[in-house]
């Protein structure tokens, strides 16, 4: 029952991305525009590229989708409002993520097209820049929450949210989740001025309409755990637990969606020499802080 | 719920989306197939017909990361049941991760000192 | 009806998609998002979504007349478009084969724009399925199975059959049918086969007189080995030759490593660890130490195995190469890849890019060589008419400064007015003061429009939407504004320039890139970000009054370039200002006057010169040096070994115009 609910909050949640994409990019803000994008990719032919690797092509929007669902699973909406309270939830949303990288590999590669490949090893170097960032920032939640359960995490930031007992933390994992969402100005992987479409150029009709609803379904799953890991979860005075999380999750996806209109892309070489240079000695830092702030109040 | 029926629940997850896609697809496939006409199968590249294969062996130019990337991810395995357990362990633990911690660190400066921390 | 309609009845479903459809029209752009805008098309606005591959599309709008060869890139984006699609053509009622008849046709304004949307849903809603439709084909589509050598590139023959230089087999490779275009396209990346013909060299010694035998395997796939050439069964792919050194060969080709060793080859030593370490003595390294190691130059470094004999510790070849050849060694495979600059042997791929590429000029064609993501080597190449100036000699002088208006579609006003000028100059007619500054102020209005042009593109490059969107609309609005509307823009404009120089990442994005020594080929605003001061309208008495001073900067990257640009803009908007009017060039009567005229007119992308004689009020001869023809040749170096994201930036940087980069036109 509590699956089907999620399921569905999912589904819809996946489809107010796609109203705030679609004002980001457009403009315009339309609740109906993203219904007949779907119907029309539905009814639009879907064309298999020459000489594909037929296995990668085929899966690689399934695996994108799976890979966010699962990831979706573990996240609170409130403290029962859970698909699977995991034991290892923090870990799990990790492990889960990294199909992303899969997927868009696979995608790459599938279609034996240049921009499409060079588009799906671009993310691979978008991973090891951002991959660190995710790992390390949830590592320094979990010191603080003593348990990787996500509704534990949540219930420890009681009376302090994570944002603000462990900034460093939050901005770390909030410029790599967009990295991991591949959201402007990290969208080196399927840019539009650099590579036509990058992984996304060769798929069209139902297959693209997959993949799509594959990214929606992450950047709404990126955004719910960011607001579990720092932003209190479903704590909140006034309103019940459940609108909390709804108003949280959707302010972070605007913000999420809206950042990157206001640069351009930024460059693969700065984003990884950023990310070892500055990035990581920067979480490194916020788990010592933490370590230290964990002994002194306990 | 037992921890098998988590994971239980997980795999059902999976099925389930491997089911709606394959409906999906179902359903595209009965308004009508993909028609093959010349050309339209060729990966599209901005107006030119190109033919040319392009899985090669692709020099990735950001390998210098990738190598150092590896040691970090491997390090991350054991900092999860640390993390768990560090508030019970106390100032210890702060210690024992501070040392390997610190110890991988400096293999960050000396591969940034030798240049690892940029594009090949 | 439409002709890219899908198979089937309309009814149940397939009406609810063709509705959703309808609302949802994507766009495919042709010559680009660029000339739209250069049109007075707002494409946004009419309720049409841009999209950057043409799989993603349903409508190809095309607009304006275009030129053969982008008919013919564009038919390719319309096979490529997945049904149902339609072709929308603006402002032409021209037959555009091989595409096939327009759907849909309307006049090149925003109005007509915006009325053949609605139609256009409702052909969709419609016809977007019907049981009558019938294939699209056209020769530019055709493959023709082509054989070629796989180590002379230059063998190409219809038929299969051996290599006339080597005797290999030759193998079957898929082309165009039409292949014009093609071979174009070869001459321009030929400079990427270098070191493929190098290598060649090393193997047309070895093979000239015993023919060794050959054996075809998949690329992907090694364990896949068989006589015959084909495909493999595994991945579909052709199968590449692989010889097999015989005995005999073997030996011949330790011959030939003499022979080579006798010549002296030069030799210089290096650190295996440190390869910025070169010297031509042998020694230790001054980083860390280490034995330096031999190491051939350039010309000969395909012979670098041979050395390896000698000096290299651990690779003993002669091992390695003698005994089963079902062992592949990584050294052995990778002997004749191209070497990137880490040295590491790769293989590379061709990758055009364009005529119709969403962050380049549309109707710029960039053939890379791509390494990874890097660019090995480019040719640039305007695929737009090598338009004859002179459509009959001799001309009407009135019709010739239309044609020379019309060439351009990104600066109308430039040329026009560099057909005015020279004309006047032929004919020894005196401008009045008032006119030549009103003309100044069109002048000066359309480097505003032009610029903010190339700011709309160069955001489109790097996903910048917010860019994009403001400097697009600011464009379109002051294209055709009276000196009030420019003057209320004013701040719009400040808060741009303001904005820009606050954003995130747009230095990191632009320091660096494209950085170019300052060169006599330079031009207009590329050559004042190099610190050179050249600028025609410094010696244009009408510019001098009105207070012009050019600008400059000398980094001479696309930072530099992008401000330069900026300081024209608001330059720009003080001369207008100044000059009080603004009016579109007209031609003063030259009655039947003859001489010579020459004239030059800064455009917003540099100088362009003029040079014509007028024989009896017509024109007789002429010729037009444009700042994009130099600008072309500066591609090459500009995109070497940068990754590819820069290297478009630093090519965008140029403000290429593939309208006006033809080549010195003949008389």
């Amino acid at each position: 029952m509590t699956t089907a609910v999620l399921l569905l909050l999912l589904a819809f949640g996946a489809y107010l991305v796609a109203v705030l994409e679609n004002w980001a990019t457009s403009g315009r803000f339309q609740l109906a525009t993203p219904a007949f994008s779907a119907l029309a990719l539905l009814g639009r032919e879907s064309v298999l590229p020459r000489k594909p690797d037929r296995i990668f092509f085929e899966v690689a929007p399934t695996l994108l989708l799976i890979s966010a669902v699962l990831a979706a699973a573990v996240i609170p909406l409130t403290p029962n409002l859970i698909i699977t309270d995991l034991a290892t939830g923090a870990l799990f949303i990790n492990a889960a993520l990294v199909y992303v990288l899969v997927a868009l590999i696979m995608a790459g590669w599938g279609p034996n097209g240049a921009y499409a490949m060079i588009g799906g090893w671009r993310f691979l170097g978008q991973l090891i820049a951002y991959a660190m960032l995710i790992v390390m920032p949830i590592t320094a939640v979990v010191m603080r929450a003593e348990s990787l359960l996500t509704t534990q995490i949540v219930v420890s930031q009681a009376g302090l949210w994570n944002i603000v007992y462990q900034p460093v933390g939050f901005v770390l994992f909030f410029i790599a989740a967009m990295a991991l969402a591949f959201l402007p100005p990290f969208d080196l992987t399927t840019a539009k001025g650099e590579l036509a479409g990058g992984v996304e150029a060769e798929y069209s009709g139902v297959r693209l309409a997959v993949f799509r609803l594959g990214r929606l379904v992450l950047i709404i799953t990126l955004a719910a755990a960011t607001v579990v890991f720092y932003l209190g979860g479903w704590q909140g005075p006034w309103l019940p637990p459940w609108a909390w999380s709804a108003i949280k999750i959707l302010a972070v996806t605007a913000i999420m969606l809206l950042a990157g209109r206001y640069m351009p892309r930024i460059r693969e070489a700065n984003l990884l020499s950023w990310c070892w240079m500055f990035g990581i000695p920067l979480a490194l830092l916020n788990i010592f802080l933490v370590g230290v702030l964990v002994l002194v109040f306990s | 719920m037992s921890t098998l029926a988590q994971y239980g629940l997980l795999l059902g997850l999976t099925v389930g989306t491997i089911g709606l896609v394959l409906s999906l697809y179902a359903l595209a496939r009965a308004i009508g197939k993909a028609r093959t006409e010349s050309g339209k199968d060729v990966p599209a590249t901005a107006g030119q017909l190109s033919r040319d294969p392009v899985w090669v062996r692709y020099h990735a130019r950001y390998y210098g990361y990738a190598l150092l990337f590896l040691a970090f991810d491997m390090e991350m395995a054991y900092m999860y049941p640390w993390a768990v357990v560090y508030k019970q362990v106390g100032l210890v633990a702060l210690l024992d991760m501070g040392v390997f911690l610190a110890i991988l660190f400096l293999g960050l400066l000396y591969g940034w000192s030798q240049g690892a921390l940029r594009r090949q | 009806m439409i002709t890219g309609a899908r198979h089937g009845k309309l009814s149940g479903l397939r009406r609810l998609l063709a509705t959703a459809m309808a609302r949802d029209l994507k766009v495919f752009v042709i010559p680009g998002p660029d000339i739209a805008r250069a049109h007075g098309l707002d494409i946004n606005a009419a309720g049409l979504q841009m999209v950057a591959s043409p799989r993603h599309a349903s409508v190809l709008l095309v607009i304006g007349a275009i030129p053969p060869a982008l008919r013919e890139a564009a038919t390719v984006i319309y096979a490529q478009m997945a049904r149902p699609r339609a072709l929308f053509v603006l402002g032409t009622n021209a037959l555009l084969s091989p595409l096939p008849d327009a759907d849909m046709t309307a006049e090149l304004s925003q109005r007509d724009l915006i009325e053949g949307v609605q139609q256009l849903r409702q052909l969709f809603s419609a016809h977007a399925f019907r049981p009558d439709i019938s294939d699209f084909d056209a020769p530019v589509l055709q493959i023709r199975l082509e054989y070629t050598c796989p180590m002379h590139p230059e063998v190409i023959q219809d038929e299969p059959g051996s290599c006339p230089k080597c005797g290999m087999t030759l193998v079957p490779r898929e082309t165009q049918a039409n292949m014009e275009h093609a071979h174009m396209e070869q001459q321009q990346t030929d400079s990427g086969t270098d070191v493929q013909m190098a290598s060649t060299h090393e193997h047309q010694h070895m093979a000239d007189d015993t023919p060794a035998s050959v054996v075809y395997t998949c690329p992907m796939h090694p364990e896949v080995v068989q006589d015959e050439p084909g495909s493999c069964p595994k991945c579909g792919m052709f199968l590449e030759p692989r010889e097999v050194k015989s005995e005999s060969t073997h030996e011949h080709q330790h011959q030939h490593q003499h022979m080579a060793d006798d010549t002296p080859a030069p030799v210089v030593y290096t650190c295996p660890m440190h390869p910025e370490v070169v010297q031509n003595e042998p020694g230790s390294c001054p980083k860390c130490g280490m034995t330096l190691v031999p190491r051939e130059t350039q010309d000969t470094h395909e012979h670098g195995d041979t050395d390896s004999h000698a000096n290299h510790t651990g690779m003993d070849h002669s091992a390695m190469n003698h005994d089963e050849m079902d062992f592949m060694s990584m050294v052995d495979v990778t002997k004749d890849l191209p070497r990137s600059t880490d040295g590491l042997p790769m293989e590379w791929i061709d990758a055009p890019f364009g005529p119709f590429f969403p962050g380049l000029p549309g109707g710029l064609l960039l053939s890379l060589t791509l390494d990874g993501d890097t660019v090995a080597s480019s040719g640039a190449l305007s695929l737009t008419e090598s338009m004859n100036l002179l459509a009959h000699s001799p001309m009407d002088s009135t019709d010739f400064m239309e044609q020379l208006a019309n060439m351009d579609p990104l600066t109308p006003v430039a040329y026009r007015l560099l057909a005015c000028r020279a004309l006047e100059n032929a004919a020894g007619i005196n401008v009045p003061a008032d006119t030549a500054r009103a003309r100044a102020g069109a002048l000066e209005r359309e480097r505003i429009t032009s610029h903010l042009g190339w700011l709309t593109l160069f955001a489109q490059q790097t996903g910048f939407d917010w860019l994009m969107r403001r400097a697009g609309s600011l464009q379109l609005k002051f294209q055709h504004a009276s000196l009030e509307q420019i003057v209320a823009l004013k701040p719009a404009i400040q808060t741009l320039i303001k904005r820009l120089q606050r954003t995130l990442l747009l230095k990191s994005r632009t320091v660096g890139i494209g950085r170019l020594m300052p060169e006599a080929t330079m031009r207009g605003p590329v050559a004042r970000a190099a610190g050179l001061h050249d600028d025609a309208r410094s010696a244009d008495q009408t510019f001098t009054t009105l207070g012009f001073t050019p600008a400059g900067r000398k980094e001479s990257d696309a930072f530099a370039r992008l401000h330069v640009r900026l300081d024209e803009i608001t330059h720009s908007l003080m001369l207008i200002e100044a000059a009080g009017a603004m009016e579109s060039p007209t031609l003063l009567p030259v009655g039947t006057a003859s001489g010579t005229g020459d004239a030059t007119v800064e455009t917003p992308r540099g100088p362009a010169r003029l040079q014509l004689t007028l024989t009896h009020g017509q024109v007789s001869a002429a010729q037009l040096e444009t700042p994009s023809t130099p600008h072309l040749d500066l591609v090459d170096p500009l995109m070497e070994q940068q990754e590819l994201g820069d290297a478009l930036v630093a090519v965008g940087s140029l403000d290429l115009s593939p309208w006006s980069s033809q080549q010195t036109f003949p008389q």
